[in-house]
């Protein structure tokens, strides 16, 4: 239903109804920027990305194919935006398709007997504002994957349409952003 | 637990591990309490970072975002275009019509008049076309035969060795030429 209508709304746009696209804006722009805000870390640069996610959708509107989703093309465009800005910034990222380095590409437990977990040292509160202090240590394309899982609720389908990559290949890539945040969490405690 | 079972445990946590999986684990669990805290501690990260503070999204944002983006071109559908199209054909045919002041079997017998005019100009042409080919045939043959004959007693005369070396100085000197042109006719690159 939701996407039918994101449908129609880009349907009434394609055919020159500025309030349908406007609509658009209104419904996708909270989560964008949450995407987007948690990418570039500061916040008017984040406004100004998630402005020119817009700006580029509409303008390449045509060019949309109503088989994908209209959110996941609307993130793979603000992917595309990130990615272009860490490699002007020279920001160091990778490819998710290519293994990490072997011991972080191999997912193990590391809860030693006796001791309490990360989370159960902070108030709810703490715990996540040390997520976010995390995050900001995570590599680009691993933090893109947790907050799309965790902060936009995308589904390891919709993340595999929008990176063009296996399905396989995107959750194991979640569970190792999963994974790295707690051993972020754990040195930070 | 080994390696591979910490997508288990994430699966396990998301409810998407299959029951009989599920049931493996949870007997697992049932008799240790390091991997029962394990997925107690990934369970309340998971919770925590699902609840991360939303980004402000200033109240202006959709107008800022409206005001940024052009008018698209409105793109006319197919029929519309058809029909245009014939409509014009149609308005000219008649104008056509009306000036000359003839009736439409008229002016359709007068163009294939013409074209029939057109078909057996082409055919004159073609065969006035033809004997002056046959005749230059003729003409350049016994030359032609003559070039072949003296260049054949000229290679029989000289040594392979040296015809090898004026080849190479003629390709050298037409590569010259050729670039030597280029650059005064400003061919560029």
């Amino acid at each position: 239903m939701k996407e039918e209508q994101d449908q129609a709304l880009v349907k009434r746009t394609l055919r020159g109804d500025k309030k349908a696209f406007e609509m658009i804006v209104r419904k996708y722009q909270q989560p964008l920027l949450n995407y987007v805000g948690r990418m570039v870390g500061e916040r008017e640069m984040a406004l100004d990305f998630t402005q020119d996610v817009f700006v580029r959708a509409y303008a390449s509107l045509r060019s949309y194919e109503p088989r994908f989703k209209f959110s996941t093309w609307l993130y793979k465009i603000a992917s595309n935006l990130i990615i272009d800005h860490w490699r002007k910034k020279k920001l160091p990222t990778f490819s998710l398709s290519e293994p990490l380095d072997p011991e972080e590409d191999c997912l193990t437990l590391d809860v030693p007997d006796g001791e309490p977990g990360v989370s159960r040292k902070f108030e709810l509160a703490e715990l996540r504002l040390r997520i976010e202090t995390a995050l900001e240590k995570l590599p680009g394309p691993l933090r893109e994957l947790f907050v799309w899982r965790h902060v936009n609720e995308l589904s390891y389908e919709e993340m595999a349409e929008i990176k063009d990559l296996p399905l396989g290949t995107i959750k194991n890539r979640v569970f190792q952003a999963k994974e790295m945040v707690r051993r972020l969490l754990q040195e930070m405690s | 637990m080994k390696c591979s079972k910490i997508n288990d445990i994430y699966d396990y946590i998301e409810g998407s591990l299959a029951p009989e999986r599920t049931q493996e684990l949870e007997r697992h669990l049932g008799t240790c309490p390091s991997c029962r805290r394990a997925v107690e501690d990934r369970r309340l990260v998971a919770g925590a970072a699902s609840g991360l503070p939303p980004f402000a999204v200033p109240e202006d944002f959709t107008d800022q975002v409206m005001a940024r983006i052009a008018p698209l071109k409105i793109k006319p559908p197919v029929w519309l275009i058809i029909l245009a199209f014939a409509s014009a054909w149609l308005a000219v045919a008649s104008v056509i019509l009306l000036a000359s002041g003839k009736s439409v079997l008229g002016i359709i017998s007068g163009a294939s008049h013409s074209l029939w005019e057109y078909v057996k100009g082409a055919a004159v042409f073609t065969a006035k076309a033809a004997t002056l080919l046959t005749l230059a045939g003729k003409t350049l043959r016994p030359l032609a035969e003559a070039c072949y004959k003296g260049f054949s007693a000229l290679t029989s005369i000289i040594d392979p060795g040296f015809q090898a070396l004026i080849l190479v100085l003629a390709l050298g000197l037409v590569v010259s030429l050729f670039f030597g042109m280029r650059k005064k006719l400003s061919l560029g690159e």
